[in-house]
C-alpha cells in the first residue's frame, strides 16, 4: 500500500535523498552511500522515499534541477525506478532497474581512486543477488523462464573483474566471489566457480591473507563444500576446518552449516565427532550414523540413511555417507574377531564366512556367503583388513598383526 | 494442429545488455569431460522453471541447466518452420548438383539424383537463426515423420551398422537443430527427443561391442557427446513440462540412464551429489532410479557380486546398454581382489568365478589372460592363481575385450531392437 503523502512532502523527501547521495559521494562516506542503496532492506528511509517517488512521479525533473544531482543522473534515475518498482512489488522491474543503476555506479567506482566506496559495492553485490532471486521467483510464479539470477551472476563477474587488479580495491574481490558462489550454488552451475577460484587462488593478483576474515571463512566454506561434492576429502577437511576455526564462535548458525559438511568428511577419514557436539549444533541426523560406525551396525547405518534421505540428498552428503558402509563392515568383522579372541585366542584370527552371514542375519540383512566373500575381498583389497580369504574352506584368515588398520586421517583407498 | 505446444517466453534483451554478454556461453550444460564444447553461439533457454510441487522442501531448488545447442543460435524463438519435405528444396537441388548425397538418399544408387522421399536435411554447423528462413525449417509434424523414416532405417540390414549410424546420427542432429530453432515444448517433441536418445544409446551399445578401431573410437566419442546433449535437452523439456503438471511416463527411465552414464567420477562434470538435488521426488522413488542408485552404490563400494547379479536380474534394455561397458571394469576389480586377497595355496575355482562374474568358463580363462593373471589346474579343476600382487590398471580401456554376460534373459533382451 502506498501511503498518501502530499506533493510537497514527496518533493522534500526526494530532495533529501538526493542531497544525502551527493554528499556521501563528495565526502567519500562509503557507509552512508551503502545505506542509500540497500533496496531490499525495507529501511524506513527507503520505504518512505519509494512512497514519495510513486506519488511525485517525475523525479527526473528534480534530479535535473541541480548540477549536484544531475551529474549522477544515470545512477539516480535507475535507483529510483528500482525503489519504486520494489515498493509496488514489481520485482522483475526492480531488479532490472537496479542492475542498470549498479552498472552506472561501478563505472563511477572505477574512477574513484581509493577504496572508500567498497562498502557500497558490497551492498550492491548483495542486492543484485537478492533482487535477482526475488525476480526469478516472480517469473516462475507467472510460468515464465527465470533467468535474472543467471544475469546477476554475469554482472557480478564483471564487478569481480573491476576489483581484480592492483590497488586497495582488490580486498573487495572475495566478498563478490562469495556472492557469486551463492548464486552458482543456487543455480546448480557450480562448474562456473572454477574460473573464479582460479583467479583467487592461483593468479598472482591476490594475497589470500589480505582479505577480511569474514570473507575468508565464507570462501573456505563454499570451496570446502565443492571438495566434498568431488570427494576430495583431505582438501575438504582442510578448507572446512579452516572455516570452522576462523568462524566467530558466536555465529552458531554458521558453525552448524560448516559442521554439516565437515562431519561426513571427518567420518570418511576415520574421525568421530562427540555426541555432545552433534547435540549442541542440532546435527542429530548424524547421531545414528556415528553409532553405526562405532558398533559395526550395518542395519542402523542403512536405516539412518533412509530416515534422513531427503535431508542428506538435499545437502549433497548422501553419497559420502553411503560409502561409509565399508567402514561399518570393517567394524563388524572386528567385533566378531574380538569376541572370538575371548573364547579361543589361538584361533580367533580365522573367521568363518558363515559366522559373518549369521551376524548380518541378526541385523536383518540378507547376504549369502558369496556376497560376504566379495565384501571381505574388497575390505582386504582396500586395506581395511589385513589377511586373506580361502574360498574352499569359506574362511577369512586375518593377519596376526594389526588386522584392522585404522584410517588415521586418510580416506579409504579408492 | 491440436497439440499442446507452447512457445516459451523469451524476454527481449534491451540496451544495457553488456552485462549479459560473455558469460552466457559458459553456462551451457556440460558433456562428459572427454568431449568438447564446439560452439561459441549461445543456447536457447528451455528450462529454469522452478517446480515447487516437485521440490523436496519448497525452497527454491536449482534448475536443470539448458542444453547446449551448438546446433543453433539463440534468438527469435518465434520462428515456425514451413518446409513440408524432409529436406528443403534448395538444399536438395544443391546437393544433387554437388553430388553430395548419402547412400540412403540416392535414387537407384545414382550419386547425383535424389527425391523428396529420400533426401533428408543435413546438419549444418554454420547456421545462424538470422539467416534461417521459415521455408528451410521443418515444422514438428514433418520432423516427426522424418524421424520415423530415419529410425526405420535401423532395421534395414542392407548396409553395415556404422554407415547407417552415421546417416541417422547426422540427420537426427539436424532434426534437433530445427526443433531448437523453433523452441517448442510439447509432448510430441519430448517423445521425439526420447526416441533420439534411444537411438544414441543403441549406437553406444553397438559401438562399444564392435572392434575398437580408431574410427569406431571417434564415432563412440561423438555419439556419446550427442547422446549427452540430447539427454540434457530432454531434461530441460521435462522440467518445463512438469511446470504445466504433466509428467512424461518415461522420465524416470531417462533419469536413470543419466545416472548410469555417470557412475565413475571421471565422467562427472557436475558432481552427482549436486545433480541429485534437482531430481523430483517422483523420479527418485521410481523403480528405474532405485535400480540405478543401487548399481551406483555397488559400483562405488566395489560390490562386484551384486553389481553383476543385479544388472542381470533387473536392467531394462536401455539400462543394460549403458551398464555393459562397466562390466569388464567390475570384473577386473573382482579378479584383482581375488588375486590379491585369495589364499595362495588354493587357486580360486574358475567354475565359481564364472558363476559370480556370469561368464562362460572358457571366457574366464581368456579374461584372466587379458588381465595378466594365471590360471592353473590342480586336478580338481582350473583355478585363478593368487599372487598377492597389486593390481591390474583399472582404467586401461584398450584391452577391454568384452565377454558376454552369460544370461538368457540378457541374451533375449539384446536379441531384438526395441521399438523406437
Amino acid at each position: 500500500m502506498v501511503a498518501y503523502i502530499s506533493m510537497g512532502e514527496a518533493h522534500r523527501r526526494i530532495t533529501e535523498y538526493l542531497t544525502r547521495f551527493s554528499d556521501a559521494i563528495s565526502s567519500q562516506d562509503g557507509k552512508s552511500l551503502s545505506r542509500l542503496l540497500s533496496v531490499s532492506s525495507d529501511s524506513a528511509v527507503l520505504l518512505s522515499l519509494a512512497d514519495a517517488l510513486n506519488t511525485f512521479q517525475d523525479a527526473n525533473r528534480v534530479i535535473r534541477q541541480s548540477e549536484r544531482f544531475s551529474q549522477y543522473g544515470d545512477i539516480l534515475l535507475h535507483v529510483f525506478r528500482a525503489l519504486q518498482s520494489y515498493r509496488l512489488k514489481n520485482l522483475v522491474e526492480s531488479y532490472m532497474a537496479f542492475e542498470k543503476a549498479s552498472n552506472a555506479i561501478v563505472q563511477e567506482f572505477r574512477n574513484w581512486e581509493t577504496a572508500w566506496a567498497l562498502e557500497a559495492l558490497y551492498v550492491i553485490a548483495y542486492e543484485i543477488r537478492i533482487l535477482a532471486e526475488r525476480a526469478d521467483m516472480e517469473l516462475a510464479s507467472k510460468g515464465k523462464t527465470p533467468e535474472k539470477l543467471k544475469g546477476a551472476g554475469s554482472f557480478l563477474m564483471k564487478v569481480f573483474g573491476v576489483l581484480a587488479g592492483k590497488g586497495p580495491k582488490r580486498v573487495g574481490a572475495l566478498y563478490v566471489t562469495c556472492q557469486l558462489f551463492k548464486i552458482y550454488f543456487k543455480l546448480g552451475t557450480v562448474h562456473l566457480c572454477r574460473s573464479v577460484i582460479r583467479s583467487i587462488e592461483t593468479a598472482r593478483i591476490f594475497d589470500f591473507e589480505e582479505f577480511p576474515v569474514r570473507d575468508k571463512v565464507t570462501y573456505m566454506y563454499y570451496t570446502g563444500r565443492l571438495e566434498v561434492y568431488n570427494e576430495n576429502f583431505l582438501a575438504a577437511d582442510h578448507k572446512l576446518s579452516y572455516a570452522l576455526t576462523h568462524c566467530c564462535t558466536k555465529k552458531e548458525a554458521n558453525i552448524r552449516m560448516i559442521l554439516k559438511y565437515l562431519v561426513p568428511v571427518k567420518l570418511s577419514i576415520g574421525i568421530f565427532p562427540k555426541t555432545s557436539l552433534l547435540e549442541k549444533f542440532n546435527l542429530n541426523e548424524y547421531k545414528d550414523v556415528v553409532l553405526a560406525l562405532k558398533r559395526g551396525d550395518l542395519r542402523l547405518l542403512r536405516h539412518a540413511l533412509e530416515e534422513h534421505e531427503d535431508r542428506f540428498l538435499r545437502s549433497g552428503v548422501y553419497l559420502v555417507l553411503e560409502k561409509l558402509e565399508l567402514q561399518v563392515y570393517q567394524r563388524l568383522v572386528k567385533k566378531i574377531y574380538i569376541i572370538q579372541k575371548e573364547r579361543d585366542l589361538n584361533r580367533a584370527h580365522q573367521i568363518k564366512l558363515d559366522v559373518i552371514v549369521k551376524a548380518l542375519r541378526w541385523l536383518d540383512i540378507d547376504m549369502d556367503v558369496d556376497e560376504v566373500e566379495c565384501i571381505m575381498a574388497i575390505l582386504i583389497y582396500k586395506n581395511l583388513m589385513k589377511g586373506y580369504f580361502a574360498h574352499k574352506s569359506k574362511v577369512v584368515v586375518l593377519s596376526k598383526q594389526d588386522p584392522f588398520p585404522k584410517l588415521n586421517g586418510k580416506p579409504v583407498n579408492a | 494442429m491440436a497439440n499442446r505446444s507452447r512457445q516459451l517466453y523469451q524476454p527481449r534483451r534491451n540496451n544495457s545488455s553488456s552485462s549479459y554478454s560473455s558469460y552466457s556461453d559458459s553456462t551451457q550444460s556440460k558433456i562428459p569431460k572427454a568431449c568438447n564444447q564446439n560452439s561459441n553461439s549461445s543456447s536457447i533457454i528451455y528450462s529454469n522453471k522452478t517446480s515447487s510441487s516437485s521440490s523436496k522442501t519448497g525452497e527454491f531448488t536449482s534448475r536443470i541447466e539448458n542444453s547446449n545447442h551448438t546446433d543453433g543460435d539463440q534468438d527469435p524463438p518465434n520462428l515456425i518452420g514451413t518446409c513440408p519435405f524432409m529436406c528443403p528444396v534448395g538444399e536438395r537441388e544443391r546437393r544433387e548438383r554437388l553430388r553430395d548425397l548419402a547412400v540412403f538418399e540416392r535414387l537407384h544408387g545414382n550419386p547425383a539424383k535424389t527425391s523428396p522421399a529420400l533426401a533428408v536435411k543435413k546438419f549444418s554447423r554454420t547456421i545462424s537463426s538470422k539467416d534461417m528462413k521459415a521455408s528451410d525449417v521443418r515444422p514438428v509434424p514433418v520432423l516427426e515423420e522424418t524421424l520415423n523414416y530415419l529410425l526405420d532405417l535401423l532395421h534395414s540390414s542392407d548396409h553395415p551398422f556404422d554407415v547407417v549410424h552415421d546417416f541417422i546420427f547426422d540427420r537426427t542432429r539436424s532434426i534437433r537443430q530445427d526443433l531448437s530453432m523453433q523452441n517448442i515444448v510439447s509432448d510430441q517433441v519430448i517423445r521425439m527427443y526420447e526416441r533420439m536418445v534411444k537411438f544414441h544409446i543403441i549406437s553406444y551399445h553397438h559401438l562399444h561391442r564392435s572392434s575398437q578401431t580408431p574410427n569406431t573410437a571417434s564415432m563412440s566419442h561423438l555419439n556419446l557427446e550427442q547422446l549427452m546433449k540430447a539427454l540434457t535437452t530432454l531434461f530441460s523439456l521435462y522440467e518445463v513440462n512438469r511446470a504445466s503438471h504433466s509428467a512424461s511416463p518415461n522420465e524416470a527411465e531417462f533419469f536413470s540412464l543419466y545416472l548410469l552414464l555417470h557412475l565413475s567420477p571421471d565422467n562427472q562434470v557436475e558432481p552427482l551429489s549436486l545433480w541429485f538435488r534437482r531430481i523430483p521426488s517422483s523420479v527418485m522413488e521410481s523403480r528405474a532410479m532405485s535400480f540405478a542408485r543401487r548399481i551406483l552404490r555397488y559400483y562405488r563400494l566395489g560390490n562386484y557380486k551384486r553389481f553383476i547379479s543385479t544388472t542381470e536380474e533387473e536392467a531394462s534394455y536401455l539400462q543394460y546398454c549403458i551398464v555393459e561397458p562397466y562390466i569388464s571394469e567390475v570384473r577386473k576389480l573382482a579378479v584383482s581382489c581375488i588375486s590379491y586377497g585369495g589364499y595362495k595355496l588354493q587357486p580360486y575355482p574358475v567354475e565359481h568365478l564364472s558363476k559370480i562374474l556370469m561368464m562362460k568358463e572358457s571366457d574366464v580363462e581368456a579374461f584372466s589372460v587379458d588381465c595378466a593373471l594365471e590360471t592353473s589346474d590342480d586336478g580338481t579343476g582350473k583355478g585363478l592363481v593368487s599372487t598377492k600382487q597389486a593390481v591390474i590398471n583399472k582404467t586401461s580401456k584398450e584391452h577391454n575385450k568384452y565377454y558376454e554376460l552369460d544370461s538368457s534373459r540378457i541374451e533375449r533382451l539384446c536379441a531384438e531392437l526395441p521399438a523406437l
